[in-house]
């Protein structure tokens, strides 16, 4: 694993820490359906582990595992290192936030941080009070323990969820989509700050969301998963730049997927370090384990010739493109891969003239979004829809274009 | 939860506190006791010793342990006679000597369900003699009559004179003026085989249609039927025909407590007792047996149950014999006509009352 | 937290090692005292263990207590001299006395004829039937009479609410000849209605002894039940949904239709589930207000095994066992596809009942409530203070002499029978007790029942099963099974005395618990308890500290209908009493019965008025429910 993708600082656990929490093959049915099917993970020490994906994909069932509220029907959940099997939650030394903080009602503020007291001694030799007060304090709610839930505001209480779960000093914090309840100032601030306070207690945190953005900013590393197995398990960049799917392509961020048959192969490169390195931490769904183990693993195609790659010429229906592909692509194999649209750039009429014709796109505006910063424009292409970036208003119809090198191939079919 | 399986001695001591015996655990009653006392356990229906107005119960036990030098406990099972049929089923011990309080139907039914003898016949018990013509209802002797009562109209005479004849009953002008009970009581039950007496086998079916058809109330419990009466819901109630020794107790109107015997008759229902089959004092039970039949135990058990004395030789106040009333003609099945018959007349009654 | 995590890294695997019996923290209690570490530790092992123990225990008083005992009954069924068949069952099915035109499906016609048979004018519905009929109307007229009560209790402010809650279920503990009196002098010919409405010119009306009567009395016995468990549910509807509700613009209406009914109506559901139970199980005072024409299939299952007939009895008592579990699973699946997710710890605001300047919608409904307090003062109150007025009743009028016969009772009584004080204090004791027992036992199912797995509807159908038996098969049973003993290597062992009692009821009163706290438990968030053990709770704890306060209301009614039954109990404790060292209220009563009623009205008023200072003790020691 490279530190250039790491968010870095000093927050982030080292490669080499031990594992914290460790998934082996674990599955878990209900009934007919598979919520989790065989996922394997390890967390690190301090790290900030992120579990997102659509709603039913299996991520809150994996963190409910770890928790203990639910036991595998296969595999096995290990922490620090030792297997907690039969181990009930109150053993197994971990904060649960939940997405709507489940505050006891019924208790005040101060009575539900202390709760967790009652079954341990306060870590420090504090006593409660002083824990209670240290924790309100590390979530910025100093004073506020005599007050009711009842009284608080959402992110109040989110916050009061946070300071709970870690008054008896876990090993592990587990947030279950803790922000989704709130709206979405409240919670850019609030992912800041949780952030803050993991680095701040170095916390082995797991974090389940179903807000990629959300996890792309906050996370050391990111599982992307779908129907109860990661897609791909990497840094936030990595999954961003390099998708490994199809699924973690389209999921993760706006994104055009292209699909096509490979016309003609025009010559080989030398390999990017970026790929290369990123090659064994990329795994299509359902092909060997997404853990970043070392060596192959079977990677977005070029994993068994591992090093080179060619520019390859595609028939993605409308056009002919050009993009670097796996060294080890044959003329007849079809590949998939996508252009981020930031990476689709818009041509003036101008431009059009000189450029390679097969990377230039010709579409008509369907529809534009003002974000704010940029513009999000949906283009006619052919009986399909481009997503490009701008920050100048577009009409009509536009071309934009796109360096072989800015495609990211992330399946490779041979004939 | 503790378990009642008490030795003899335990035994003695529980029944000793409580005064009646235990009806849980396996126990040999009637055995000598530490004193030398005899002991006899005798089962009977709750009335009998525990009544809010009077029961002979605790004159009887007084009397008896004085004069017998002997212990009497008295047993009263919520199920009564059942309760020791249950038991001889199941194989415990019976835990009584005797019974008090047998009717004629009890032990048709008690005889139709036990393949084994759950009575044995009394044998020779001084004053059997006396027992008075026709209440002697066990053909094999097992049990002696102690009291009978008979089954009357009692009616309110400030509101209405009631009929004289069953038939009369049907009459418009007496629609919805009587209260009887079900079959499932004694009262009930005797009312009923009065009127298959009266119609018989093949009749008594088309009288209660009859009977149904001109709104009789027929209710369960004696007490639900004589507590509707005295609210003043009918002014006629199937009971006993003592009636008015209860009321002239309380100080009530006998105006408002008159017997009428319908065709001059009244069921009679003599009340028997009976030896269990592995009493383990027989000897005393028998004693017990012929202390019952005694002119002056006779006189208080009439008095005391509010019956009439078995016997003809039974020392009465003569109030008592003006209050109580006795019917010109008794009726009453023998044990031989109820045997086989009682239970489908009172089904098919049943099922004709209450077909929906 | 500084150093919290740091210095504790092998905690949750120290943990494992140990097989899982050590607190995952037990690394943090190191640094502390060791000796207090030892004491938290054997208190977790404790509490770790006591819900598997008191599953464990439940089970096995419920298999000693009931199921063995109803079981040596329901066998002869289907065992006739010593041999399995079905003949007896066939036969009741097949009877058309018994089942009507229904009887025709089992056999052998066809579907549709019965079908015919049953839609056309002479239709025959057999005591079964019958059975069920008067039980439907009986529920629709105690929900009727039960529901504004309950609107009454938990949305008004007055005087005497608290007190009134308490006593709503008083009925429950009447003996039915006592309601029978009460009835009688209230709805009888010469009753106290009779007489209010010729006072004010209107007709009479002839209600005794007639279907209706019946109903009534079903009603006044079980109307309160639905009442009390609505007021219970509608106390935790929480405020708050209420008022986000009205911010989006919906009206009072559209917000209760939206918000409260749906919280409240599976508990109304419920209510009326109960009652048609407890009156297609009806016997006594069917016979005491109705006649043996509306009699029911209990009547039958009491007149068989008081003739001996067992097998036909049991057969009988199969069948209404098969209609009540039918009706209750039925409505279990319903109560679990419906269980409303809600957290109420606010209740909602009461109204005063008499606003100081109403309008004329809130006048509107004041006039509402005194309708239906004028109903409920009929049905309720008079009967009631008809039995008051026959304990001071005599034949020569107003008189103290039923309460001097229970002095002098106490005083010369004799050892066999019956005295006032024993009843009075063995009723309380074991009311206590079987409280005591019928409340974490009925927790423990409601915990069972209300986790996710296949069947756990039949679960607690079949947990459900001491509601919906003839109470005269358990008599006999525990007769059988309990009394008489099981031969056991040779040596008998048989079961009764106080403790036995006690047992009885509480297997008789916790289903209530189970009905009252576990749709509370299933609503609750499952999060909270999720939390409170990440937080380091054994499963217990979470229960008790958090699951258990969240649905006190449910609580405290499932405890006070758990010592109603124990109070109301009859036909169990006559069965297991040893003597009169343990007889209590009601077998007082029944013994007390003579030809006057005076003596037992008025030890039927000791009841009430025991029973009552009980209820509101219970519920003051229960806390203000709700409120928290």
């Amino acid at each position: 694993m490279g530190s250039e993708d790491r968010p870095g600082g000093d927050g982030a656990a080292p490669d080499d820490a031990p594992v914290a929490v460790e998934l082996d093959g674990v599955s878990r049915r209900y009934g007919d359906t598979t919520a989790v099917s065989d996922v394997s993970l390890r967390i690190r020490e301090g790290e900030f582990f992120t579990l997102v994906g659509p709603s039913g994909c299996g991520k809150t069932t994996t963190l409910r595992l770890i928790a203990g509220f639910e036991a595998p029907d296969a595999g096995t959940v290990r922490l620090g290192g030792r297997s907690v099997e039969g181990l009930p939650p109150e053993d197994r030394n971990v904060g649960v936030v939940f997405q709507n903080y489940a505050l006891f009602p019924h208790m005040t503020v101060g009575e539900n941080v202390a709760y967790g007291l009652n079954f341990a001694e306060p870590p420090g030799g504090l006593t409660r009070e002083e824990r209670v007060r240290e924790l309100l304090e590390l979530v910025d709610l100093p004073g506020m323990a005599d007050r009711d839930p009842d009284e608080l505001s959402g992110g109040q209480r989110q916050r009061v969820a946070m300071a709970r779960a870690l008054a008896p000093g876990p090993e592990v914090l587990l947030l279950d989509e803790p922000m989704s309840a709130l709206d979405a100032q409240l919670r850019e601030r609030l992912r800041a700050q949780v952030k803050a306070i993991q680095r701040e207690l170095s916390i082995t945190t797991v974090y389940v969301t179903h807000d990629q953005e959300e996890a792309l900013a906050v996370s050391d590393r990111v599982a992307v998963m779908r129907e109860g197995t990661p897609d791909q398990v990497a840094p936030p960049r990595t999954v961003y730049r390099r998708p490994a799917t199809r699924f973690v392509a389209e999921f993760v961020g706006d994104n055009n997927v292209f699909e096509g048959r490979v016309e003609a192969v025009e010559g080989h490169v030398e390999p990017s370090d970026q790929v290369d390195r990123n090659i064994h931490e990329n795994a299509p769904h359902g092909v060997g384990s997404p853990v970043e183990t070392e060596g192959s693993v079977g990677g977005a195609g070029n994993a068994e010739s591992g090093t080179d790659a060619a520019i390859t010429a595609v028939d993605v229906g409308e056009t002919v493109a050009r993009v670097r592909a796996p060294g080890d692509v044959a003329v007849g194999d079809r590949l998939s891969f996508c252009v981020r649209p930031e990476n689709l750039r818009i041509l003036r009429d101008a431009e059009e003239d000189g450029r390679d014709p097969a990377n230039v796109l010709r579409g008509s505006v369907a529809s534009a979004e003002f974000l704010g910063e940029t513009t999000r424009v949906r283009l006619s292409w052919g009986d399909r829809e481009l997503v490009v970036r701008t920050t100048d208003p577009l009409s009509g119809t536009i071309s934009v274009a796109f360096d072989p090198a800015d495609a990211h191939v992330f399946a490779h079919e041979r004939r | 939860m503790s378990n009642r399986r008490l030795d003899r001695r335990n035994f003695l001591t529980a029944a000793g506190a409580t005064g009646a015996a235990a009806l849980a655990g396996c126990t040999a009653p009637g055995e000598s006791g530490d004193g030398g006392t005899d002991r006899l356990v005798v089962g009977t229906y709750s009335s009998f010793i525990d009544a809010p107005s009077t029961s002979p119960g605790a004159w009887l036990k007084e009397t008896f342990e004085e004069e017998f030098d002997a212990e009497l406990v008295w047993q009263t099972p919520d199920n009564e006679l059942n309760y020791y049929v249950e038991r001889r089923a199941a194989g415990v011990d019976i835990s009584a000597d005797l019974y008090v309080g047998l009717n004629t139907d009890d032990l048709v039914r008690v005889d139709g369900e036990l393949d084994e003898d759950l009575f044995v016949a009394a044998g020779d018990v001084a004053g059997t003699d006396d027992v008075r013509e026709g209440l002697d209802f066990d053909p094999q002797g097992r049990a002696i009559p102690y009291d009978t009562g008979y089954i009357s109209l009692v009616y309110d005479g400030t509101e209405m004179e009631a009929p004289e004849t069953f038939e009369g009953l049907l009459e418009e002008e007496y629609r919805g003026d009587l209260i009887a009970q079900d079959p499932s009581g004694a009262t009930g039950r005797a009312f009923l085989l009065h009127t298959v007496h009266r119609f018989g086998e093949d009749g008594y079916l088309d009288f209660w249609e009859d009977l149904q058809a001109n709104d009789v109330r027929v209710l369960g419990s004696w007490e639900d039927a004589y507590a509707a009466w005295s609210g003043g819901e009918a002014p006629m109630v199937v009971s006993y025909s003592t009636d008015q020794v209860f009321a002239a107790g309380e100080g009530a109107n006998l105006e408002e407590h008159q017997i009428r015997f319908l065709n001059d008759q009244a069921y009679a229902n003599p009340e028997g007792m009976a030896r269990f089959a592995d009493a383990s004092n027989p000897d005393l039970a028998r004693e017990f047996m012929s202390f019952m039949l005694r002119p002056d135990v006779q006189g208080e058990i009439a008095q005391r149950n509010v019956q009439f004395p078995a016997t003809d030789t039974a020392e009465l106040s003569e109030d008592y014999a003006e209050l109580a009333k006795e019917p010109p003609e008794p009726v009453t099945f023998t044990y031989e006509e109820l045997q086989g018959s009682v239970s489908e007349w009172v089904d098919a009654w049943e099922r004709q009352f209450a077909g929906n | 937290m500084t150093d919290g995590s740091g210095d504790a890294g092998g905690a949750p695997g120290d943990a494992a090692e140990d097989g899982g019996t050590t607190p995952g923290d037990a690394s943090d209690a190191a640094d502390g005292d060791a000796s207090s570490a030892a004491a938290r530790t054997a208190r977790d092992r404790a509490e770790r263990r006591i819900l598997p123990a008191l599953a464990a225990g439940t089970v096995l008083l419920l298999a000693v207590l009931f199921y063995y005992p109803v079981g040596t009954v329901l066998v002869e069924a289907v065992r006739v001299d010593g041999r399995y068949t079905l003949e007896v069952l066939v036969g009741v099915l097949r009877d058309p006395f018994y089942l009507g035109d229904l009887a025709g499906l089992f056999a052998g016609e066809s579907p549709l004829a019965v079908a015919g048979r049953l839609l056309g004018p002479d239709r025959r519905l057999g005591i079964v039937g019958f059975t069920a009929y008067q039980a439907a109307l009986s529920t629709l007229a105690s929900v009727a009479l039960g529901l504004p009560g309950a609107y009454v209790l938990a949305r008004f402010e007055f005087p005497g609410r608290r007190t009134l809650r308490s006593l709503t279920i008083l009925p429950f503990v009447l003996p039915s000849i006592m309601v029978a009196v009460g009835f009688v002098a209230t709805f009888g010919d010469d009753g106290t209605l009779n007489a209010a409405l010729s006072a004010v010119g209107l007709p009479t009306v002839d209600l005794l002894f007639t279907l209706e009567a019946v109903v009534i009395a079903h009603a006044f016995y079980n109307a309160p039940l639905v009442t009390r468990v609505t007021t219970a549910a509608w106390e935790s509807v929480d405020a708050s949904a209420v008022e986000t509700a009205r911010s989006l613009g919906a009206g009072p209406f559209r917000a209760f239709r939206d918000v409260v009914a749906p919280q409240v109506y599976p508990a109304v559901l419920m209510g009326a589930a109960l009652t048609f139970v407890f009156t297609f199980g009806t016997f006594p005072i069917v016979l005491a207000l109705g006649g043996f024409e509306l009699a029911t299939v209990e009547v039958f299952v009491y007149r068989l095994i008081r003739n001996l007939e067992y097998a036909e009895a049991a057969a009988l008592a199969i069948v209404e066992l098969a209609v009540s579990l039918g009706l209750l699973y039925a409505y279990l699946r319903y109560e679990a596809r419906h269980t409303v997710r809600s957290r109420g710890v606010r209740p909602l605001p009461r109204h005063r009942l008499l606003p100081a300047s109403p309008s004329f919608g809130q006048a509107l409904v004041r006039v509402g409530v005194a309708a239906y307090a004028l109903v409920a003062l009929t049905v309720f109150l008079a009967p009631v203070l008809s039995m008051l007025l026959a304990s001071v009743t005599g034949p020569d009028g107003l008189t103290l002499e039923h309460y001097r016969f229970l002095v002098e009772r106490q005083r010369t009584g004799a050892a066999f029978q019956v005295r006032p004080w024993p009843a009075v204090r063995n009723s309380l004791l074991f009311g206590v007790g079987a409280l005591a027992v019928a409340l974490p036992m009925g927790v423990v199912v409601a915990v069972l029942t209300t986790r996710d797995y296949r069947g756990r509807k039949l679960v607690d159908a079949v947990a459900m099963a001491p509601l919906s038996i003839s109470g005269i098969v358990v008599g006999l049973g525990l007769l059988r099974g309990l009394v008489f003993g099981v031969e056991v290597w040779g040596t008998r062992i048989a079961v009764g005395g106080a403790l036995a009692v006690v047992a009885a009821h509480a297997v008789a009163g916790y289903p209530f618990v189970v009905r009252t706290v576990g749709p509370g438990l299933d609503a609750l968030d499952r999060s909270l308890v999720e939390s409170a053990r990440a937080l380091g709770a054994s499963r217990a704890r979470a229960l008790l500290d958090v699951e258990l306060p969240l649905v006190r209301p449910g609580v405290v009614a499932g405890a006070a209908f758990a010592f109603a039954i124990s109070m109301g109990e009859f036909s169990a404790t006559v069965v297991l009493a040893t003597g009169t060292e343990q007889y209590t209220m009601p077998i007082a009563i029944e013994r007390f019965i003579g030809r006057r009623l005076g003596p037992a009205t008025a030890m039927g008023v000791v009841l009430l008025l025991v029973t009552s200072a009980s209820f509101v003790v219970i519920d003051r020691f229960g806390g203000e429910t709700g409120g928290l």
